[in-house]
């Protein structure tokens, strides 16, 4: 039986007009995307409805502006769409919106779900200085040849989760060196079957090259096994001072992290507001104390909170205005925490979430 | 207190620079406290990497010896910190709390809109050569630490913050006392009280009031006016550039939504902000509605009106501190198109954001007989 559609053009414009034509012929009533906008081309997130309005869009441009599972549970928050719309999210991102939903943050009906291989993206600041576009040939060149491109956020050089779970349609780019001729949309459901129904293209046979997606991953977990090795160093509440010493507690972190969706955390909450008292009698005893204090705290407690939920897609480390090495941190001891659980967070809906789950027989060894 | 940027006061003490000035200030610092004329003293101190500053308060003595009075960059704005001593209140401890013009202007603002308590907290404020970019410490803690000692040196601004640059208030003198450095002899340098609170305890030190200010007054006029000029041009510049709708939606496109700027912003001290607030979180029936009415919209939508709101919400409390800009991970120049609209709005009303605890914030005194020119408009 086919699984994918071929279309013998160039992958992002294919991928544009078969956009287009979902809105021509009604099949959805909107497409989330990224998308150019203004005079000097931001690439921010768009709803788009009318067709013509998607030739600026830039699906699979190497940027994260925001956290894509953040912004769909904006929208379905309160409930599904009542009318389909298509969205074309990084796996990372769509693995945010499944912990979402598992959170009630969100809902899944009446979503088609594309997603891609990805490549990674880079750090925002080179949207603002203007590198990440020099740098778009190199991208789609390393992404062609299945290899790392260095200059990306360091979360996605260490990404071994490239490959989504749970996508209607995956559009195969890592490894397909016929990028610009040919486009591969592997239809892994029902759903994005009939999305693909009276679409120019040919159905074919065909699955991702294994081999060559092998071959990545073995790249992607060195580079990921040496990025979590410089962490080894991070030791005790002396090295975390050091850390996060620099921190100037503006919770941008929070504020951008797709799992941190409380409407009042709890580190801007009353609860960390202390009476004078308390400042005098820390400052009696200590000789000395931070202002505002609770830095460390707030970062370890924002750890606790997402870790076995953390998809490692590095928005914190990208908005933190001192560099504070916050991926390495969260994705480290995020992984960890889900290897204890064997959790893989976003792989699959019907899982549950470990901390909501109980089983009489686990951990016993804990408790020994 | 009067009005004007210059102090009332013409005379000051007058004290020897030691080692260096901020070795002089800080021994100041520990006086004040054997005096008992306060218990503590809030004050930046490098943090153990070395790569920022962070505000401690401080009761043992010796851990001032590791202070800085006036440190290359501005992690915290102070009068957020300020703000998280004393918000609940500040009965036992009387604390000297140690920064820029700008943070204890803003700690001003503060009080006026009941943020903290100023009871038991005595106001230091300092001449300020300007703030160096918050990640040039973190890239180049050395380089960053002699290029600012150099600059307060020269006076030199050319490294500082772009808002910075443009300051006309850098020397403003709105807590209790102010250390000036412009005007003298480089070896000593003054003591301005500038309330009863700060002349009480330039008494309780022996500090007598001898000397005039004069040629302090006049450098830092000279300053002011300097930088003013320089200010209104960038600020006319600026509004060249992003003068009309379309630019303003160009300039904030590649905002991320993050609200950094916010968060960071000393004015801004809802707990929770109207755009972080259910009201901006709309049903997916009304984002689809507002993508069909115009073919597209970008989400999170209305983010120039974020910005607006924001500039709404605190622009005549704006000291144009530019922790805003620091804190923007997308390089847009907040601090500067803040304090452009900021002047504007605060000239309306005659009105120095954190001039003067005792004057009242515009939008909440009424008179009569004020602002007909708006009348007329709607005529």
């Amino acid at each position: 039986m086919a699984n994918a559609l071929k279309i013998t053009k160039n992958t992002e414009e294919s991928v544009r007009e078969f956009l287009k034509i979902l809105l021509e012929k009604r099949k959805v009533k909107g497409v989330f995307t990224l998308k150019k906008i203004g005079k000097n081309g931001a690439v921010t997130y768009s709803l788009i409805t009318k067709s013509d309005e998607l030739n600026d869009a830039v699906p699979f441009y190497p940027l994260m502006p925001t956290n894509a599972g953040k912004l769909l549970s904006r929208i379905t928050r309160n409930g599904s769409t009542t009318e389909p719309v298509a969205v074309i999210v990084k796996p990372c991102e769509l693995r945010a919106f499944i912990e979402l939903v598992k959170r009630e943050q969100g809902h899944f009906e009446n979503l088609y779900i594309i997603s891609s291989t990805c490549g990674g993206v880079y750090p925002l600041k080179t949207a603002t200085d203007g590198t990440i576009e020099k740098n778009l040939s190199d991208y789609w060149d390393a992404v062609k040849k299945g290899e790392i491109n260095q200059d990306l956020r360091p979360a996605c050089t260490a990404c071994t989760e490239f490959t989504p779970y749970g996508a209607d349609i995956t559009v195969d780019l890592i490894g397909n060196t016929e990028l610009e001729k040919k486009c591969f949309l592997l239809l892994n459901t029902k759903k994005g079957e009939e999305l693909v129904q009276d679409m120019k293209g040919e159905l074919v046979d065909r699955d991702f090259d294994k081999e060559k997606l092998k071959k990545f991953y073995a790249k992607r977990e060195k580079a990921k096994n040496q990025f979590f090795n410089e962490n080894t160093k991070i030791n005790g509440l002396d090295d975390l001072i050091k850390i996060f010493g620099r921190c100037i507690g503006c919770h941008g972190c929070s504020k951008v992290c797709p799992i941190c969706y409380c409407t009042l955390c709890m580190f801007d909450s009353s609860n960390l507001e202390y009476k004078p008292s308390k400042y005098e009698s820390e400052v009696r005893q200590r000789g000395g104390l931070k202002i505002p204090p609770g830095t460390i705290y707030y970062h370890l407690g924002r750890l606790t909170h997402v870790g076995i939920s953390c998809v490692g897609c590095g928005s914190c480390e990208d908005v933190c205005p001192v560099n504070i090495p916050l991926t390495l941190i969260f994705k480290k001891v995020g992984e960890s925490m889900q290897q204890i659980f064997e959790y893989i967070p976003g792989k699959n809906i019907t899982e549950k979430i470990p901390l909501v789950t109980y089983n009489e027989e686990e951990y016993t060894e804990i408790e020994g | 207190m009067n009005k004007s940027a210059e102090t009332s006061e013409k005379k000051g003490a007058v004290l020897p620079i030691k080692t260096s000035i901020q070795d002089s200030i800080k021994d100041l610092l520990k006086n004040g406290i054997d005096h008992c004329v306060f218990d503590a003293v809030m004050i930046p101190l490098r943090v153990p990497a070395g790569d920022s500053f962070s505000y401690v308060l401080i009761k043992n003595k010796s851990l001032l010896n590791d202070a800085f009075p006036l440190p290359p960059t501005m992690s915290v704005q102070g009068a957020k910190a300020v703000s998280s001593v004393t918000r609940l209140g500040n009965r036992n401890m009387k604390i000297a709390a140690v920064m820029r013009p700008c943070e204890i202007r803003a700690t001003i603002e503060l009080t006026k809109l009941d943020q903290t308590d100023l009871e038991n907290i005595i106001l230091i404020s300092m001449d300020c050569p300007g703030t160096m970019p918050i990640l040039d410490m973190v890239n180049e803690p050395e380089k960053t630490m002699t290029l600012f000692n150099d600059a307060t040196k020269s006076w030199d601004d050319t490294q500082m913050r772009p808002v910075c640059q443009i300051c006309d208030k850098s020397s403003m003198v709105a807590g209790d006392l102010h250390i000036g450095t412009l005007g003298t002899d480089k070896k000593s340098f003054f003591i301005i009280p500038n309330s009863t609170k700060g002349k009480d305890i330039l008494e309780k030190l022996k500090l007598p009031l001898t000397d005039s200010i004069d040629s302090w007054n006049k450098k830092v006029k000279e300053n002011s006016e300097k930088k003013l000029k320089k200010r209104q041009e960038v600020h006319s510049d600026l509004k060249n550039k992003i003068g009309d709708l379309t630019n303003l939606l160009d300039i904030f496109s590649q905002c991320i939504n993050c609200h950094n700027c916010m968060r960071v912003c000393p004015i801004c001290s809802c707990r929770l902000c109207y755009f972080d607030s259910n009201k901006v979180k709309h049903s997916s029936e009304e984002y689809l509605q507002r993508a069909k009415d115009k073919g597209s919209i970008r989400i999170l939508p209305d983010t120039t009106l974020f910005h607006m709101g924001r500039m709404m919400h605190m622009s005549l409390s704006c000291v144009s501190c530019g922790s805003c800009e620091d804190a923007c991970p997308m390089s847009i120049p907040v601090a500067q198109i803040f304090s452009m609209v900021a002047d504007e709005t605060q000239r309306l009303f005659d009105y120095v954001a954190g001039r003067c605890l005792e004057e009242p914030l515009p939008l909440r005194t009424y008179k009569e007989d004020e602002l007909h020119e708006v009348e007329d408009v709607h005529g």
